[in-house]
């Protein structure tokens, strides 16, 4: 119902055309997300001094300072001149205000109540204001696609300080989403072992210093590290060795290595590389650094004419 | 009938109290493990490793530059009001920090004002690592607006003119040179400066010596039992040493913590912006100015990029934390208390995602872990001739 509510209709602005899509801020699968035509982001909202770390959808608890951050989640984003604007709602639709009511304000600059002008800004869009009074508003988010010129927007109506009936139903999709949202956050842990799961077999390296095996069903690879065991903080290399399940090494293999620690959701501190084929199956990776104790996965893709496998080697530090 | 299930709940209820009551008086936080002991070295002062040298900087360990940095850090002529130094934000009495959320010089800096103490040992610089070496650090507040708000040609113009300074600095560098090689010299000198700039011992360094002395007695006269628990705490159940390990208590890299904005200000984006910064930087450990013939730049070469740096921000080292407040990057935390309470809660980022995880400690856990924080206190040593 309240996807139904908040399904947007999204306008392709003056500029150079004008046209219809969909757009608007919407529940997803997760939190919430906001539609630029197909460009989607995360969108969230907070009011960090009266309500710390809690994160809005939409309707906002007070008239505070709010900050705005979308999270992308097409790259694209990242790219395109990106125009924020709030107005007070003066169509009289309410949460039912769309672009068509929105373009048939006469003076936009008078309703406007922050305004930030379009502009590129890669990794995340963080946009603050504080309002200064309670009541209806209407955000309006439009984005300039570099090639085309064609402007996307979104309009998203919302309230400040919960005037009218939207804030028990939204409260309680609130909690539902956020639950929605712990349950992906968990799922991302899952993915780091169904990434790995049918090609693997682990050996814990507990810092001994011994060549390390890390079998796949096509390529068995075993570590060493010539400078002694590793330990954290300091870069170090390591060998590589990959031989085929009959023992015969494999040689002139495309080698890529990633990694990072799931029980932190987070990567290698650095990008190691494979920077030397040393030949007889030998692979020099450089640029090697972890940076807490504890459990690490390197994912190491190998690659050559017959097979692609990705072998994961658990070490814990 | 009715009355088994009651006694029943009773007498698990009473046999739950005494095992917890038991376990609380059996509680005993003295004495260390093996594995213990191994973890309570590999944080202690004594295990710090010789100074690394920095190839990108000839004159790093020269007594004569770390003389003429000493004064070029205490020089407010590089000021564009006349009265800002380095030490202006960076107090030795105060750790070289200065006390405040976000430095204050000629205006307001972006961002707190990070210590200096053992920092050169980290490959990063500032907040956000946008400078990878000490001296091309101590270049860049000299032409902030917000800083010293001077450029490049007066501060040349300043040690060209000052018959002492420029004495030493032909001493060092030779004759006049370009513009942006004379510049980076005299980052180099404050350098050689900072180089010197180290953490002492603290109690908790003396009670690591008791520690691996053996010596239970003196354990006990060092440390109290609420400290101890702090120290069990703190390389345990708090998770504190997954960041903040080694002798500096830092891994000197770049995690997202989860910090609340600065009052009025978007959220900061942090390493994700300042890991593009230095690799595009001029001088930076690629570029003309670096000393290193072999251009061996292992970090900048190996730098991981992209949006899990999101609000990520360098793992400040610990030492002397007391003397050090108000914490996080933009000063945004102002006690000790405070920070502990937000790593025990862990909230959502604003931006990017929270490396830490909830904790659950309870109120005295965190006053223990307090309690041992507050013995890494210890005034930082530095060459003043």
């Amino acid at each position: 119902m309240i996807r139904t509510e908040l399904a947007l209709l999204i306008w392709l602005l003056a500029m150079p055309s004008i046209a219809l899509a969909h757009g608007g801020v919407v529940e997803d699968d997760d939190i919430c997300v906001i539609k630029v035509n197909y460009l989607r982001a995360h969108f969230k909202i907070y009011q960090p001094r009266v309500s710390g770390h809690e994160q809005f959808c939409e309707d906002l608890p007070a008239a505070a300072e709010s900050v705005f951050v979308m999270e992308y989640m097409h790259d694209a984003l990242q790219t395109m001149p990106i125009d924020f604007r709030i107005i007070r709602d003066v169509t009289g639709k309410g949460r039912f205000a769309r672009m068509e009511h929105v373009a048939a304000i006469e003076d936009l600059d008078a309703v406007t109540v922050f305004y930030k002008n379009a502009m590129q800004e890669p990794d995340v869009y963080r946009v603050s204001h504080t309002f200064a009074e309670e009541g209806d508003f209407i955000g309006i988010v439009s984005a300039r696609h570099p090639e085309t010129g064609a402007v996307y927007a979104a309009v998203f109506p919302f309230e400040v300080g919960f005037t009218g009936w939207g804030y028990w139903p939204v409260l309680i999709a609130l909690l539902v989403l956020v639950q929605v949202n712990y349950l992906i956050m968990s799922g991302r842990l899952r993915r780091w072992f169904g990434k790995s799961a049918p090609a693997l077999l682990l050996l814990s390296a507990a810092a001994l210093h011994l060549p390390q095996v890390a079998l796949a069903s096509e390529f068995v690879v075993t570590y060493s590290t010539p400078d002694g065991p590793p330990e954290i903080n300091r870069m170090h290399s390591w060998i590589l060795h990959v031989e085929t399940d009959q023992g015969e090494p494999v040689e002139g293999a495309k080698i890529e290595v990633d990694g990072g620690m799931p029980a932190h959701d987070h990567g290698l501190p650095t990008k190691p590389r494979v920077t030397e084929d040393l030949g007889g199956g030998d692979y020099r990776l450089d640029g090697v650094r972890f940076h807490m104790s504890g459990h690490w996965e390197m994912v190491i893709t190998i690659r050559n004419d017959d097979a692609e496998e990705t072998v994961v080697v658990f070490l814990t530090l | 009938m009715s009355i088994r299930p009651v006694t029943l709940a009773a007498l698990a209820i009473t046999i739950a109290t005494v095992i917890w009551l038991v376990s609380r008086w059996d509680y005993s936080p003295r004495g260390w493990s093996e594995e213990g002991v191994a973890v309570l070295e590999s944080l202690w002062l004594e295990s710090l490793p010789d100074l690394p040298p920095d190839p990108t900087n000839r004159v790093a360990d020269d007594p004569r530059a770390v003389e003429f940095g000493r004064r070029l850090f205490f020089e407010t002529r590089f000021s564009a009001n006349g009265a800002i130094s380095c030490a202006t934000c960076h107090q030795p009495e105060r750790h070289f920090t200065d006390g405040l959320p976000k430095g204050v010089a000629i205006g307001v800096s972006k961002r707190n004002t990070p210590s200096i103490v053992g920092t050169a040992y980290s490959p990063w610089f500032y907040w956000d690592g946008r400078r990878d070496s000490q001296w091309s650090q101590a270049l860049s507040p000299l032409e902030d607006s917000n800083e010293h708000a001077v450029n490049r040609l007066t501060t040349i113009a300043i040690v060209v003119a000052d018959k002492d300074y420029w004495r030493m600095y032909k001493a060092l560098f030779g004759e006049a040179s370009s513009v942006d090689t004379m510049f980076s010299n005299i980052g180099k000198a404050i350098a050689a400066f900072e180089r010197t700039i180290m953490p002492m011992p603290s109690r908790f360094d003396r009670y690591v010596a008791a520690v691996v002395a053996g010596d239970e007695a003196q354990q006990a006269a060092i440390f109290t039992d609420e400290e101890v628990r702090g120290l069990r705490l703190f390389i345990g159940a708090a998770n504190c040493t997954q960041c903040h390990n080694g002798p500096l208590l830092t891994n000197n890299e770049f995690h997202n913590t989860g910090l609340i904005n600065f009052k009025g200000e978007v959220p900061d984006k942090g390493r994700v912006v300042g890991i593009r910064e230095v690799l595009e930087q001029p001088f930076n450990c690629r570029g003309a100015h670096s000393d290193d013939p072999a251009r061996d730049c292992a970090e900048l070469d190996f730098a991981r990029t992209g949006p899990e740096l999101i609000g990520a921000f360098r793992t400040p080292s610990l030492r002397n934390l007391e003397n050090t407040a108000p914490y996080g990057h933009k000063g945004q935390v102002a006690t000790l208390a405070d920070m502990l309470t937000h790593y025990n809660e862990a909230p959502d980022a604003m931006i990017g995602h929270n490396e830490a995880k909830p904790l659950g400690l309870s109120k005295r856990e965190l006053a223990n872990l307090e309690a041992f924080l507050r013995t890494l206190a210890a005034p930082a040593s530095y060459s003043d001739r």
